[in-house]
């Protein structure tokens, strides 16, 4: 009734299994005797043992295993979270997975993907949002793409969910008639508990 | 013997948690319209089947994923260390109003005075005519130590998957104890479904 499996986020979710997928397909290709190290893959990466205050602004995709506190603009890239690194910073860039431990608001133009080792505590925006089973959340997730795209900006719209766009008016509250009558007609209604 | 080994098979292997009928989740779901902005709250954890369903719609979804931190609200405290409480378990306050807040069974573990500060706080994040569904125990005197996480299927029924064995009393809220612990709300809609819950819908 729902669809639940076909739903963006659930195909996002896929798509970005199999992008994995793929990279690490890719990688054992390259090296066979060894994982292939980020800047191998055209990835610049901030190592375990750093640790950054203050702003990153680039043009290239960044996986950071360190701790980065400020804020990273990577706006055209894809930035990744790995499983050792620790962000407290707002990212703002094409795509954000995120593996490890984030404190802050992720804005994804694209997407961004919360893998299940991952714990996040901010605010995501995103026109697409996969979330693992296992992963620790608490926030906000802005699905709207009206709103994401006032957030974002018309890059996030290109590659969002194929929707008619409305304006963003105040919804009326759900009539509480539409909603009696139909699960009326699915159990009987009581309106005392027993015990 | 083959029935003993079946025995002893079945205890290694519990069975798939069962989905149960839900029908005012289900009619509210069925009822977010596609073209409209909706804000949800959700008391519990975050679930991607929660997160796949509303990315249909034009929806922010605010995960308070409150289970963690209800024992801070069991402690004797003042009433106002208890609102203060209360409101750390919660999302920052948006200008934007919810629309609908998912409490899933959270509220049988909190004491009256809890639930009383909890559901303040909550209702400064509503609008008049928010809708709060709930799942409360009413037949079985005992229910599992830490509330369950639910996930909603494809026809509208719900899987509560948490593998918790370990049972505590089931306080057994009857409607009047709910709408006297939570006076800014009134009860639209309550159901007895089979699984010993009641389901509720209240509106504020």
């Amino acid at each position: 009734m729902f669809e639940l499996g076909k739903k963006d986020g659930a195909e996002a979710g896929n798509e970005n299994s199999r992008q994995a997928s793929d990279q690490r397909s890719d990688t054992r290709h390259q090296s066979p005797s060894a994982p292939a190290s980020p800047a191998s893959q055209g990835v610049a990466a901030i190592g375990r043992s750093i640790r950054i205050n203050g702003d990153l602004e680039g043009e290239e995709d960044l996986r950071i295993d360190g701790e980065v506190n400020g804020t990273v603009r990577l706006k055209k890239n894809a930035v990744i979270i790995g499983s050792d690194g620790k962000i407290r910073a707002d990212v703002y860039a094409k795509s954000v997975t995120v593996e490890g431990t984030v404190e802050g608001d992720l804005f994804g133009a694209e997407q961004v993907s919360i893998r299940r080792s991952a714990t996040v505590k901010g605010n995501i925006t995103a026109p697409r949002v996969s979330l693992e089973d296992g992963a620790h959340f608490k926030g906000s997730i802005e699905m709207d793409p009206e709103a994401v795209k006032a957030a974002l900006g018309d890059a996030a719209i290109a590659s969002g969910p194929k929707k008619q766009a409305q304006p963003a008016a105040k919804p009326t509250p759900i009539a509480a008639s539409k909603v009696n009558g139909d699960a009326s007609r699915a159990e009987e209604p009581v309106h005392a508990a027993k015990g | 013997m083959i029935g003993s080994l079946a025995r002893s098979f079945a205890r290694e292997e519990p069975a798939a948690p069962e989905p149960f009928n839900a029908p005012l989740f289900r009619s509210l779901i069925e009822r977010i319209p596609e073209d409209e902005r909706w804000v949800v709250l959700d008391l519990g954890a975050v679930c991607p089947t929660v997160i796949s369903l509303f990315g249909g719609h034009r929806c922010r979804l605010d995960i308070a994923d409150v289970g963690q931190g209800l024992d801070t609200l069991k402690e004797p405290m003042e009433p106002a260390d208890l609102r203060k409480a209360a409101e750390s378990l919660l999302p920052e306050l948006h200008a934007e109003a919810a629309d609908l807040v998912l409490c899933w069974d959270t509220l049988n573990y909190l004491n009256r005075d809890a639930l009383t500060a909890l559901m303040t706080r909550i209702e400064d994040r509503c609008r008049p005519g928010t809708l709060v569904h709930a799942l409360i125990c009413y037949s079985h005197p005992q229910m599992p130590v830490e509330p369950g996480h639910y996930v909603p299927q494809d026809d509208g029924s719900l899987v509560n998957v948490t593998n918790c064995t370990e049972q505590r009393d089931a306080p057994r809220y009857s409607p009047e104890d709910l709408t006297l612990s939570m006076p800014g709300y009134t009860i639209d809609r309550a159901m007895l479904l089979g699984n010993g819950m009641q389901e509720f819908l209240f509106r504020l």
